[in-house]
């Protein structure tokens, strides 16, 4: 089979999984309900507005955890895989490091202040979780354009892989050692425990009204790495060989760095850390596609890392009975032994070529 | 296409590289810039596409400021191969070679650009391999390719025959002497630039000490200065120009080949 065919083929596959998680796993929860009757309390609330639920077919209760508990959240969780993964596959080609992932622009850690002013400090501003995600989307961009700034610095005014990846990983820990500090000064132990889940990454505050900006930031995004997939490519081959082909590296870097620092940080901000995903799944797809090019990578990292997420959630909200796994402990099981056997297998320690 | 360096000067961290360089290419011909190890050849080259930036001297081409080419421009006029051969991902051969499409305007028939330059240089072979498992030679072959497929007039090649086997090396040569370019090659083996460089400049301290014919820089005088060796371009029997190297104790009579 040749790899226009093969593409063709895993396409149409992953469509169909991600289509099919999408109903099963809205079936999977404290509550099981069958499959067929979440197939048809959809098809008759979207296609029939409500006539068999309104004639007693199904019963309220289960309308109401379907269409208004599961389904945002699985629809959360299909944004928030497609978001990271692609991320992922962005900042790898970014950084030029195939085992980069999203999180080395200090999206997370600076989030994760965010969360903790927000979740401690005694003031409110907005209500409740709103000001959580407020304040975790201004750490997110903050510690992003700080690790922009402080890398563009030590880069002699260019954005360099190396000192990317170097301001990263200093920003994580200022950001990091910010929150221990407000962690360490705070009194309520509510507060603290709120500060801990948060970091552990959910999405089960998912609902239809908080969905639409995390959709929209992470469709722009897939149009956006996409379109500019070839442009990937080249700045894979590093820096020297993608500026003689005729690439504006830094000019491209720079915008493509603040795309991802805004798509990572609306997802990060709402969800906190679920990490691992970004890293893994541009690297399953790259395997089984059996090719790089960006222009098949990003869109098939967004439909499998959609995938793995509504399963990875599914999984988080019913292992544990009614007591929920946090999500990013989940993707952290999975993802952590997988990145090890990566760097095995790839010998990430030898040479580069 | 004419690409000419004014006394182009460079300064990487706090040290100078060039301190005023100053050269041309020669349409249709192969000029090449020899010297010794961190003499500035490579560096002088990466200017060309902003790889290393320049803080004095000019460089031109077809008279115009190189900066006011943008990147797409200068690369479809120019096609570069660097030195560095490393790979961070695993892309097919085909994918690279059809990476020098992106320097095209309004590509048709790219697959046909991409098979064309795989098969003038006879790499058909392994056009889906990939490339992090090719040998350094063979990598050589497809970046050479990539850039023949940006469709430019002029090649620039850092050390073209780096990593290449002796039949490879007098492959690309010949490839890169009749392929009817403008040509600028970096090239540290003083046979290769001997036989094949229409031209040569010899670069020490920075700038340009000598330049001309091969026959009339690659003299006993220059070379030893340059390289501090004693060695000599001299015709053979059969008229062709070729590189010599003394024996260490001996005064030039007798004489051995480099490589």
């Amino acid at each position: 089979m040749n790899n226009r065919t093969w593409h063709l083929f895993l396409y149409i596959f992953l469509v169909v999984l991600m289509l099919f998680s999408l109903i099963y796993t809205v079936s999977i929860g404290a509550t099981d309900l069958p499959f067929e009757e979440v197939y048809e309390v959809l098809i008759d609330h979207v296609f029939h507005s409500d006539a068999r639920l309104n004639a007693g077919d199904f019963e309220m209760s289960h309308f109401k955890i379907i269409w208004q508990i599961r389904l945002p959240r699985t629809l959360f969780a299909l944004f928030v895989g497609a978001g990271l993964s692609l991320c992922g596959a962005a900042m790898q080609a970014l950084v030029l490091n195939p085992i980069a992932d999203p999180y080395v622009l200090g999206v997370s850690s600076g989030a994760s202040a965010g969360a903790a002013i927000a979740l401690l400090a005694p003031i409110a501003f907005l209500e409740g979780q709103h000001q959580t995600t407020a304040f975790a989307f201004i750490g997110a961009m903050c510690s992003a354009f700080a690790v922009y700034i402080l890398a563009k610095r030590a880069g002699g005014g260019k954005l360099q892989p190396v000192t990317l990846l170097l301001s990263g990983t200093a920003v994580n820990a200022v950001m990091s050692a910010i929150t221990s500090y407000l962690v360490f000064k705070a009194r309520s132990p509510e507060g603290i425990a709120a500060v801990y889940n948060w970091q552990m990454g959910a999405i089960s505050a998912a609902q239809w009204r908080t969905l639409s900006i995390p959709a929209v930031i992470v469709t722009l995004g897939l149009v956006v790495f996409t379109v500019m997939g070839s442009r990937f490519n080249m700045i894979m081959m590093g820096d020297d060989d993608a500026a003689a082909m005729g690439l504006r590296v830094r000019l491209f870097r720079s915008v493509m760095f603040v795309v991802c620092s805004i798509v990572v940080g609306s997802l990060v901000s709402i969800t906190g850390i679920i990490g691992f995903v970004g890293l893994v799944v541009p690297h399953v797809v790259r395997l089984f596609s059996r090719t790089s090019d960006n222009k098949v990578i990003m869109p098939m990292s967004a439909l499998f890392g959609a995938s793995y997420i509504m399963w990875a959630d599914a999984f988080a909200r019913s292992a544990h009975g009614a007591a929920e796994l946090p999500l990013g402990i989940v993707t952290s099981f999975i993802g952590a032994p997988f990145f090890m056997y990566l760097m095995i297998k790839n010998g990430y320690g030898g040479s580069k070529g | 296409m004419k690409l000419s360096f004014e006394g182009v000067e460079v300064k990487l961290g706090g040290r100078e590289i060039l301190t005023g360089a100053t050269m041309q290419s020669h349409e249709g011909k192969m000029v090449g810039i020899i010297g010794a190890n961190g003499s500035g050849k490579s560096t002088l080259v990466k200017t060309v596409f902003g790889i290393v930036h320049y803080h004095g001297g000019n460089i031109l081409l077809d008279g115009k400021n190189i900066r006011s080419f943008s990147p797409k421009e200068l690369a479809s006029r120019i096609g570069y191969v660097g030195q560095d051969q490393s790979v961070a991902f695993d892309f097919s051969v085909r994918d690279v070679v059809g990476m020098g499409l992106f320097a095209r305007k309004n590509v048709k028939n790219g697959k046909a650009l991409v098979n064309e330059a795989l098969e003038s240089l006879g790499i058909e072979r392994f056009a889906d391999r990939s490339i992090q498992k090719l040998s350094g030679g063979e990598r050589k072959m497809a970046f050479i390719a990539r850039a023949l497929v940006q469709g430019s007039d002029m090649f620039i090649m850092d050390e073209p025959t780096n990593h290449l086997d002796i039949h490879h090396q007098l492959f690309v040569m010949d490839y890169l002497k009749n392929c009817g370019k403008t040509t600028l090659i970096v090239i540290h083996d003083l046979r290769l630039a001997a036989h094949y460089c229409d031209y040569l400049y010899m670069l020490a301290d920075g700038k340009v000490y000598a330049e001309g014919a091969p026959i009339d820089v690659l003299t006993q005088e220059n070379v030893e200065h340059v390289f501090r060796i004693g060695g000599y371009a001299g015709k053979t029997k059969k008229g062709v120009l070729d590189f010599y190297i003394f024996e260490e104790e001996s005064e030039g009579d007798i004489h051995k080949h480099t490589n």
